[in-house]
């Protein structure tokens, strides 16, 4: 499913989608529809823009959130032009997984794209690096100090929703070592060590929005 | 606006009257309300050492009140203009019977009232002689043919006609009163307004002076609030236009050339297919965000005034314009300028989006001090300036510069939207 209330951008979506081997079962332009469209098809995966018709508001958050007590863990990728650390809490709160929250110029990215939603589709959770960033600010300098430059940006790069194997790929290092930087990270952030990405994202949110 | 004006002669009939009630019922008024007031005023000054004196300075206080509230309906006819009346301290509610009783004791304007009730009559009584002397002289004079007669006349008497060295006939005193009877009447409607603006002035100043200044704050207020309003909106909606169209075309635009990075490696005709959009992408955000410039601070108006940027303007509508614009409008300060042409824009934005018109009329017209815009279509009406509504900006807007905007538009319609400014 594809919400926007932008006619050109839904198209642009559509094809993109359609280009790259997926199937669009519905496209619509507000929320209400948006959360009907995902009760009729429960499809794979829905992209969602924040901000769209009847409220234009956030309108496209509070649908993904109703829409996801109607049809549990049903994974959804939002698209907005700002990212906001308490949209993002709003997505995070039912702590099941399949969320993301990228900022809409990432779609240009394509192949980055792509995976992204292949990751939010198959229940892991992705947030902008523009959210990890804000997270990080906010949670303050002190404790983040300990950690090397490098733990810094693995750090970073788990608060995204990347696997290790991403991880190891993106800072051009071998996983043996992504995975030593991670326990250290987890020894002296002090957070339970755990393998799966969807918990251990939410581990690391929770530790960096304090 | 057309006023009737009633002929000279009617208007200076009607202004004696009003000005000789206006002083001859002062004065009994004034005395009453002195011998009232200042009993009051001395008795409770005297006993103000034992507490009784306070209830009884109120008393004198509020009675104050009524004489200036009786004055302040009574100047409006005299001095042509409202007299409006200040905001009194009240206590606040629930509080006790000694603060009920302090709070019109420090209000500066209870001790202005007073002056009045202790001081006005002065004036009010010698405009008072004057004006009776003045009707005395003219009624008695002109009607001396009558009465002069019957008057005995004794020969010892010397009247003013004989000490004047006239000869001493009824016919020379007849005259003679006559003619100084003419000369009150002559001057009788003069001296009449002096005497009764001289102690209107008076009252004027110390019973409406603090809230001709309230009114005036509250008024700058208003305005300032309606800007602070008129600007909020305005930023919203430039947020609002910036994200609904070139923030989405460029997003198509990025996500428009990623797809074409893709294809160039395995379709190069669907890459150049997609690189076309892409350009027909960048003209269109292009033209909107010369628009969106235009709506914000429009160069042609900086440039070369109003009748120019609304002449632009009206080419550009969708609906045809019939666009009169007073010849020789000249420039106007920036604020004028920029509220009428952003009534003008919003009102064709309105006319294209929602009246289904089939044409439209706009006329600027200067009269005097205020400039009057108005747009006029033959759409169905219904337009609203409640909030929410883009005239509900608009009308913060031209209250911001200090003038009015009025809507008519029924069901049906017609529509029309008049603006009405200050320029000086």
């Amino acid at each position: 499913v594809v919400a926007d209330d932008a006619v050109l951008l839904r198209e642009g979506l559509i094809r993109l989608l359609e280009e790259n081997d997926h199937q669009v079962v519905a496209a619509v332009g507000d929320g209400p529809s948006l959360v009907d469209a995902i009760g009729t098809h429960r499809p794979d995966v829905s992209i969602v823009d924040v901000r769209m018709p009847p409220s234009h508001t956030d309108e496209g958050l509070r649908a993904s959130v109703q829409a996801r007590r109607l049809v549990p863990g049903t994974p959804i990728l939002v698209l907005s032009q700002y990212v906001e650390v308490s949209y993002a809490d709003d997505l995070l709160a039912d702590r099941r997984g399949a969320v993301g929250y990228l900022l809409k110029d990432r779609v240009a990215e394509i192949a980055d794209f792509l995976e992204t939603l292949a990751r939010v589709a198959g229940g892991g959770t992705v947030l902008d690096p523009e959210v990890v960033a804000q997270l990080v600010v906010r949670r303050g300098r002190a404790p983040l100090d300990a950690l090397t430059q490098r733990e810094r940006e693995v750090l970073g790069l788990m608060a995204e929703g990347t696997s290790n194997t991403a991880i190891a790929r993106r800072l051009v290092v071998t996983e043996g070592a992504v995975e030593k930087h991670v326990k250290n990270i987890f020894t002296k952030l002090d957070l339970p060590p755990d393998e799966e990405q969807n918990r251990r994202v939410l581990a690391v949110l929770t530790y960096l929005r304090g | 606006v057309n006023e009737t004006r009633p002929n000279p002669v009617a208007r200076i009939f009607r202004q004696v009257g009003v000005d000789s009630a206006y002083v001859l019922v002062g004065f009994p008024i004034a005395l009453v309300g002195f011998v009232v007031t200042i009993t009051l005023f001395a008795a409770g000054v005297g006993t103000l050492v034992t507490t009784i004196g306070v209830p009884i300075l109120a008393a004198a206080v509020y009675a104050a009140r009524v004489f200036a509230d009786i004055e302040r309906l009574r100047l409006p006819p005299v001095l042509r203009q409202a007299a409006p009346r200040p905001r009194y301290r009240t206590a606040p509610p629930g509080s006790g019977v000694w603060r009920r009783l302090w709070s019109p004791l420090r209000d500066g304007q209870s001790w202005l009232d007073l002056m009045h009730a202790v001081f006005g009559w002065i004036l009010k009584t010698i405009s008072f002689c004057f004006v009776v002397t003045w009707w005395a002289g003219a009624l008695g004079g002109i009607t001396s043919i009558i009465w002069e007669r019957f008057i005995p006349h004794p020969s010892d008497s010397k009247d003013l006609n004989v000490l004047l060295g006239m000869s001493d006939t009824l016919a020379a005193r007849v005259g003679l009163d006559t003619a100084i009877g003419a000369v009150f009447l002559i001057t009788l409607p003069l001296v009449v307004r002096l005497f009764a603006l001289i102690p209107a002035q008076f009252d004027r100043a110390l019973l409406t002076g603090i809230a001709e200044v309230q009114n005036r704050i509250s008024g700058l207020e208003e305005r300032r609030e309606a800007a602070v309003s008129a600007e909020a909106t305005a930023l919203r909606r430039l947020e609002r236009d910036i994200h609904d169209g070139p923030q989405q075309r460029l997003v198509r635009l990025a996500l428009d050339l990623g797809r074409a990075r893709q294809q160039l490696d395995n379709d190069p005709g669907a890459a150049r297919a997609t690189i076309e959009e892409a350009l027909g992408q960048t003209r269109e955000t292009l033209d909107e965000l010369r628009a969106l410039s235009r709506g914000i601070a429009p160069p042609i108006l900086a440039d070369r005034g109003l009748a120019s940027a609304l002449a632009a303007l009206a080419g550009r509508s969708v609906v045809p314009v019939g666009l009169t614009v007073e010849a020789d409008l000249g420039r106007l300060t920036p604020i004028i300028e920029n509220t009428a042409y952003f009534v003008v824009a919003e009102a064709l934005t309105n006319v294209a989006k929602h009246s289904q018109a089939g044409m439209c009329g706009v006329d600027v017209i200067r009269a005097g001090s205020r400039l009057g815009v108005t747009v006029i279509d033959d759409g169905v009406g219904g337009a609203q300036t409640a909030k929410g509504h883009g005239l509900a900006g608009l009308a913060d807007r031209v209250r911001a510069a200090g003038g009015t905007l009025a809507l008519s538009s029924p069901t049906g319609g017609p529509t029309e939207i008049r603006a009405e400014l200050p320029c000086e």
